[in-house]
């Protein structure tokens, strides 16, 4: 079931109000109505696959249980490590199986070696799990680390892990912010579930008008790349820029949006990305659930910036190429991954990477300064370049594409192939980046204007936009599904 | 609760009174031309009226409509007699086009390619060739001054019935319920904009999904066949029902989405059709509009140039 389809507008409605006026009062059935239906969710795309989310339930619930009854570091150690085997297995096999075996096979045939990929299976990848492996994953570290203390309510963890509104895109919760607010009672909340209401306005927005609308001008430039002058290759990545932007962000949204309506506050994942002055500040504002992640499992553990230079080089490549492959089982990612690292090293060494960490573009006026603004046209076009990587089809592709920009440039108004009125879609991009711009000092109220007419106009502009570019035929899947 | 109950409920109901008014001001949906059937059993619009078609959540498709007297969307009226060349265009929606402004039609620019020759577009939104013949029929006296009658026929839509009779589906949208539907401009265009397809999708599973389970499984393949056949016959009928003069008559046909057998058919009974597949396919701009599959005005000036050369 996705956000936005008609299903879930029939699906959401009925749990909410059994959750508040069925089940009110009792945390225990609250929690089973969540494990219900998020696994009704879930199962709605593919039932076979629930299995490997009970699996993951039960091997973190009872390591997480076993790590807190041992005082030897070493065996502690030893129990973690079967969390992080066992999920890191199940994502290495449903992911990455065929990467490895086709790779392998094709580093034997540049040695002049011929074998059949014989091994290569047909691996269907399901939905989620590299963010809910993630997520039980990142329970044992906390209990492993003793920042945590497990829980025995073996219903309540896998109602946490299998949360649906975050279940199969994130954030990727820690257990020390979602599992403690659903052992604990909630209570019903107008102010949150309004605030709630307009999230998941404001996410499906960001999904039907943006990133749904700008999909065929992306996958017709990204397809047909050989046939368009640079100027179009340059259009079409800088639209998909906005279309993943959308798509992701849109989808984070909702997620915080529905679980505000169960009273769960789950973390920001994006805190208005475009607006980075650096490559630093885009990694503090963009998938920051992912960047958070990383940060606390990966980096800090190997030492984070308080090594020597050179070890905090390597500690950042490590991550950046980590989470590159976490994307997907391709060259493309993993050649993302390590352009971020590149364009990350320098703003570290110049000890800039935190610089903006809490402040925001135009922080005191209205306007953002001259500085700023090249700041941010910058880091964008970087950014924005590292996404042909990201969109290509094959890290081939991605490179003809970059050539293609950089040795054969010529302009060309572009038009679809189908007619589709540019014009529209210039124009939206613009007024969008303007309205962002208006809010972008607090990502989780989109409508936060204080007087009402103003609300309401902006409320009926969502909606109306929404109409305007709503594309029935259209695939409504979210683009971080396939990770 | 009831704080919340209460502001959705308000807010929905200034919205849904904003996007109405919105729908009206920017005039983002089409209007309809009342439909009825006439003394001879022939279903048309209600002649002399005019309005606005409109294709595309944004207005992409703007056109202005003109019943003339006879109930069809022409800019000329229908006056056929001895002494001129008419070509007559028989058909659908898409001879009837309303997507385009009625003064630019298919017919027009065959007019303007050939000096001369009136084209008169007997077009009806949902006519199969059991209505296109019945009206050829019930209209004797005028089709028999017409020199070249086109017919286009689409056989995986028009043959679906092996005789004439007046389709009450279509008579339904001339009730009261939605005549008042249809003045609710914001359920017209969420409605033409496919927002209630998934409403009927998810209704339709929920159907297959019951169906599914006391049904035998069917061969699709010999499904496929059957229908085929059936359409077959049902030409047939129609075809010994009304007549068909292969000297002035001529299909015109999509080849590409026409049964291989049936068109071997045509050609061995000397059924002669116009076949639009290749300069479609070949074109280099698409020939159809965006959100909707009737032809654009460069797929209307295509078949104007075939049925040009073909006349010629």
């Amino acid at each position: 079931m996705v956000f936005n389809s008609l299903e879930y507008f029939i699906f959401l409605p009925i749990v909410f109000l059994l959750y508040w006026f069925v089940l009110n009062k009792r945390v225990k059935a609250q929690n089973i109505l969540i494990l219900v239906a998020s696994y009704v969710f879930y199962g709605l795309w593919d039932w076979r696959f629930l299995s490997l989310i009970l699996l993951s339930t039960v091997v973190d619930y009872f390591v997480a249980l076993k790590i807190d009854s041992l005082d030897e570091k070493s065996k502690r150690k030893s129990w973690l490590w079967v969390s992080v085997i066992f999920n890191v297995g199940l994502l290495g096999f449903f992911k990455y199986y065929n990467f490895f075996i086709d790779s392998w096979v094709d580093m034997v045939s540049i040695m002049g070696y011929e074998i059949k990929s014989t091994w290569t299976l047909r691996v269907i990848l399901p939905v989620g799990i590299s963010f809910y492996t993630f997520q039980t994953m990142s329970y044992s570290f906390d209990v492993y680390y003793k920042k945590l203390k497990p829980t025995t309510d073996f219903l309540s963890f896998a109602a946490f892990v299998s949360f649906f509104p975050q279940l199969v895109a994130g954030p990727i919760e820690r257990a020390s912010n979602l599992l403690s607010q659903i052992l604990n009672k909630r209570t019903f909340n107008y102010d949150q579930i309004v605030s709630g209401l307009k999230l998941i306005l404001w996410g499906l927005f960001k999904k039907i008008v943006i990133a749904d609308s700008l999909a065929p001008m992306v996958d017709d430039i990204f397809t047909n790349y050989s046939t368009y002058p640079a100027s179009t290759l340059i259009l079409g990545v800088t639209m998909f820029s906005f279309q993943v932007y959308g798509d992701f962000s849109g989808y984070s949204d909702i997620a915080i949006g529905t679980a505000k309506l169960f009273g769960v506050e789950l973390m920001s994942n994006f805190k208005f990305p475009n607006f980075s002055r650096n490559v630093a500040e885009y990694w503090q504002r963009w998938h920051v659930s992912l960047s958070t992640w990383f940060r606390h499992y990966v980096y800090i553990p190997l030492g984070g910036s308080k090594v020597s230079k050179l070890k905090a080089i390597r500690n950042i490549s490590i991550v950046f190429l980590v989470s590159g492959f976490w994307h997907g089982a391709n060259w493309t990612f993993i050649f993302w991954g390590a352009f971020h690292a590149l364009v990350f090293i320098p703003v570290f060494l110049m000890g800039r990477n935190a610089v903006y960490k809490d402040s925001v573009v135009g922080e005191n006026t209205f306007l953002p300064t001259l500085t700023e603004v090249g700041q941010v046209l910058l880091t964008f076009a970087i950014v924005t370049f590292s996404r042909i990587f990201f969109r290509s089809e094959s890290i081939t592709a991605a490179f003809s594409f970059i050539n293609k920009i950089f040795t054969d440039f010529s302009y060309e108004a572009y038009s679809h192939p189908m007619g589709y009125r540019m014009i529209d879609y210039y124009v939206l991009i613009i007024l969008f980046v303007i309205y962002e711009y208006i809010i972008r000092k607090d990502e989780r109220s989109p409508f936060k204007f204080k007087s009402k007419v103003v609300r309401f106009i902006v409320y009926t502009i969502v909606i109306f936009s929404m109409l305007l570019f709503y594309d029935s035929h259209m695939d409504r899947s979210f683009i971080y599904f396939q990770f | 609760m009831k704080k919340l109950v209460l502001k959705l409920i308000v807010y929905s109901i200034l919205v849904v009174l904003s996007l109405e008014i919105l729908v009206r001001v920017f005039h983002l949906t089409k209007d309809y031309p009342e439909r009825y059937v006439d003394e001879y059993d022939v279903e048309k619009w209600v002649p002399n009226q005019e309005g606005y078609s409109v294709t595309g959540n944004r207005r992409q498709n703007f056109s202005k409509y003109h019943i003339n007297k006879l109930g069809f969307n022409s800019y000329r009226e229908f006056n056929p007699s001895k002494d001129k060349v008419e070509i007559a265009l028989v058909g659908d929606s898409f001879i009837e086009g309303f997507h385009q402004n009625y003064y630019n039609s298919i017919g027009k620019k065959i007019e303007d390619k050939l000096k001369g020759v009136e084209v008169y577009e007997y077009g009806y939104a949902g006519y199969d060739l059991a209505d296109q013949l019945h009206l050829i029929n019930k209209y004797k006296k005028q089709f028999d001054f017409i020199d070249h009658v086109v017919l286009g026929l689409k056989f995986e839509n028009d043959l679906t019935r092996g005789e004439y009779n007046v389709v009450q589906d279509r008579m339904v949208f001339e009730t009261p319920l939605y005549k008042l539907m249809k003045e609710i401009k914001l359920i017209v265009y969420l409605q033409s904009n496919g927002f209630f397809d998934h409403i009927r999708e998810l209704g339709k599973k929920t159907m297959s999904i019951e169906n599914s389970l006391d049904e035998p499984k069917i061969n699709k393949e010999d499904t496929q066949k059957n229908i085929e056949l059936k359409y077959f016959e049902n030409f047939m009928n129609l075809i010994s029902i009304y007549g068909f003069d292969k000297t002035r008559f001529v299909f015109l046909i999509e080849s590409k989405k026409t049964p291989e057998l049936f068109l071997a058919y045509l050609k061995r009974e000397n059924f002669k059709y116009i076949d639009f597949s290749k300069p479609f396919e070949t074109s280099k701009r698409t020939p159809t509009l965006i959100y909707d599959k009737h032809w654009n005005n460069h797929g209307r000036d295509i078949i104007a140039n075939l049925i040009t050369d073909y006349i010629k």
